[in-house]
């Protein structure tokens, strides 16, 4: 294993992924969780960038970090609830929940072993470019790129009916 | 490649590093002499009454969706016009049509939200 650059950065930006996750189970403020899964998606958008995909960084940034945690704030804002700075006890909810993601956790590692993601080969994907992608998504897939603009749609409206409903409430 | 990240590791750092640095001798320097007054909550200078926590309008969150809609929207902007001069010399004006069309969409969806008053504040 050689040290260099881009190694110890991808050891700070795993480190600050794993550790806002669980950081955001373990805290017991709603708010203070919403930050830390903010963290946890930032950190990913640099993992991205070590990846050699900057334009998936900055739409992480810009969807996850950006819009899902506003919206995540927002959420929180609007519901009444009570913080509670307690901590649950042990129980076998838990011990069967730990069960559970441990066995995942097996499984994933073992299909990891069984496929490696390294190929022992050339890297088959060319450097990434921007024009490839808006050829892809202009050219070859037009239909649901409109597509894509009416889901868009039937979100916002859908969004605006259902809160109209609650306000007049 | 390698140095423009490097640049902007740089400047990451610098970013964090600057109020932590400014905070830190901010408060080597700054006298230290709490008084009860001054641990209540600020609130436009006047005494907080009730909880920190209410319960907002649900009309923010309106707010709040029309954001991340028209957020997504500019993302499909961004690859589109990097890729504008390319797909003009292959596809013609058809590319400015295509994304016309997908901005009215939305342009529909704001409408909507327009004539319900949802810009509005009453």
């Amino acid at each position: 294993m050689n040290i260099n650059g881009e190694f110890i950065a991808f050891f700070i930006f795993s480190v600050l992924a794993i550790g806002g996750a669980v950081f955001m189970i373990n805290l017991t403020r709603v708010m203070h969780m919403a930050l830390a899964l903010a963290f946890t998606f930032f950190s990913i958008a640099g993992l991205y960038v070590l990846l050699d995909a900057p334009f998936l960084a900055v739409i992480q940034i810009l969807i996850y970090t950006g819009a899902v945690s506003i919206l995540m704030i927002f959420g929180i804002m609007l519901t009444k609830h009570k913080d509670e700075d307690k901590v649950a006890p042990f129980t076998v909810h838990k011990l069967l929940s730990l069960l559970g993601v441990g066995g995942f956790l097996a499984i994933v590692i073992w299909i990891i072993y069984r496929n490696p993601f390294f190929s022992t080969g050339e890297p088959q994907a060319a450097a990434f470019k921007v024009t490839d992608l808006g050829k892809a998504m202009f050219k070859t897939y037009m239909i649901p790129f409109e597509v894509t603009s009416i889901l868009l749609l039937v979100a916002l409206i859908g969004a605006i009916v259902l809160a109209k409903r609650e306000e007049k409430k | 490649m390698e140095k423009s990240y490097l640049s902007l590791a740089i400047f990451f750092l610098l970013g964090i590093a600057l109020p932590m640095v400014a905070l830190f001798f901010g408060r080597l320097l700054r006298p230290h002499r709490p008084l009860p007054e001054k641990a209540i909550t600020y609130e436009s200078g006047v005494d907080p009454t009730g909880d920190s926590w209410v319960q907002f309008h649900v009309r923010y969150y309106l707010f709040a969706l029309l954001f991340v809609i028209f957020d997504v929207e500019a993302v499909f902007l961004y690859p589109w016009a990097v890729s504008y001069d390319l797909l003009r010399t292959e596809m013609g004006l058809f590319i400015l049509v295509e994304m016309t069309i997908f901005v009215l969409f939305l342009l529909i969806g704001l409408i909507y939200a327009w004539k319900k008053k949802v810009l509005e504040w009453r």
